[in-house]
């Protein structure tokens, strides 16, 4: 397949992939770990809602800021002194009033947890924290409307400008294929979405030898990959 | 390897049918097959696994089951009983990795521990190192969807496929591998 990889995009500094004659550039969002999305911080707690109103800022240096030890005694209902999947997902309310999805709470854990006990503490819920804001101040970049949901266009525009290219039969192969409604996608939705694209590029891109877009893989290795980036 | 079972009478299906439609409307919901389903353990039926057989078998889309449906989707669960039982060697009610990798074999798949080992981790919900019934199920029913996406791309059959981005993201992507 000729198409021509042209790496180097501005700002990403990525090698690409993307439709054939498309445009190169993927990988991270500006190329910085935790999606590289500047901390949105300086407002304060308001609600545990997120994804309208105020949102929560991000306790500026060391230490866990007392906004944060707020944030995890009201969420840590039973007092246990950690998080689980179900107190998180109890916390946390999307733009439509919703709770955040299973999926995106058990990703999100997952993340954070790493003694794999299916809960986190203070500390992990901290850098937690911190990323859920990321996610939201990216978000809502693209929400332009503040409808608390993206449609399939902005998703597109979204992820181009994370760096990925990708065409728009693949757009919508994806707005489809997560859990949206009528095509609108939430918050909590669109991070799943973005990171599993993530792990995949990610593994995909190390097994990309010749940079060009393919790769060449044997069934037990798909399957590694199929199994150890899914969520 | 078999592990069919008779379809049942009508009657007995209605029976079943109607205690587990418990709102009565004619329907069976996600809910309503979750609570109706045991996993041999007092936690609630894998949810996933809940939802990848309404997918199944819900003809009308709606996400609920009627009772046309009803008589394949208890013939599915109990086939995949008899297949769960046959291959719990030691009756604990749980796969071991030893135990999956012998039912993985008697499917016709050959793959290394290593493999097997991962499904085991991302399969087993509780952290016990086994596998159990309604876990079971979404695991193979994860395996066989990865292999059949495969296969439509190995047309020489020789195990190794070469692909696109967009294509091995379509393959891989939206797969849930944990309840």
């Amino acid at each position: 397949m000729a198409y021509n990889p042209g790496y180097g995009q501005p700002g990403y500094g990525q090698p690409g992939y993307g439709q054939p004659g498309g445009q190169p550039g993927y990988g991270q969002p500006g190329g910085q770990p935790g999606y590289g999305q500047p901390a949105y911080g300086g407002q304060p707690v308001g609600q545990l809602e997120i994804g309208h109103g105020p949102y929560p800022s991000v306790g500026a240096g060391g230490g866990i800021s007392p906004q944060v030890q707020q944030w995890f005694a009201a969420v840590d209902k039973d007092k246990s002194g950690f998080i689980s999947v179900p107190e998180l997902k109890s916390a946390l309310v999307n733009g439509q009033g919703q709770n955040f999805s299973d999926t995106a709470c058990h990703l999100m854990i997952g993340m954070f947890d790493k003694d794999r006990s299916g809960h986190i503490n203070v500390e992990e819920f901290d850098k937690l924290y911190t990323y859920i804001n990321q996610w939201l101040a990216v978000f809502k970049t693209y929400d332009v409307d503040q409808s608390g949901q993206i449609d399939e266009q902005e998703l597109s525009k979204a992820l181009n400008q994370m760096g990925f290219r990708f065409s728009p039969e693949f757009i919508n192969f994806l707005a489809k294929r997560s859990d949206s409604k009528e095509g609108k996608i939430s918050v909590d939705s669109f991070i799943v979405l973005c990171v599993q694209i993530q792990r995949f590029t990610e593994a995909f891109r190390k097994r990309d030898t010749q940079q060009n877009g393919t790769v060449t893989i044997g069934f037990e290795d798909f399957l590694n990959v199929a199994l150890s980036c899914s969520i | 390897m078999s592990f069919q079972s008779p379809m049942p009478s009508r009657e007995f299906l209605w029976d079943i049918f109607r205690r587990v439609d418990k709102d009565r409307s004619g329907y069976i919901s996600a809910d309503e097959l979750q609570q109706a389903l045991s996993n041999g353990t007092w936690n609630p039926f894998n949810p996933e696994t809940v939802r990848l057989m309404i997918g199944m078998f819900d003809k009308q889309n709606r996400g609920v089951i009627s009772f046309e449906d009803f008589g394949a989707l208890w013939k599915y669960v109990s086939d995949w009983q008899n297949c769960f039982r046959s291959f719990d060697r030691d009756n604990s009610g749980n796969i071991d990795r030893q135990e999956l990798k012998n039912a993985l074999t008697a499917f016709g798949y050959r793959l290394s521990d290593e493999i097997v080992t991962i499904m085991v981790q991302k399969f087993d919900r509780f952290g016990r190192g086994t596998i159990l019934f309604d876990d079971f199920i979404q695991c193979c029913i994860t395996l066989y969807t990865l292999t059949s996406a495969f296969r439509q791309f190995d047309t020489d059959q020789d195990g190794v496929i070469t692909i696109h981005y967009e294509q091995f993201l379509k393959m891989v992507f939206g797969l849930k591998c944990w309840p």
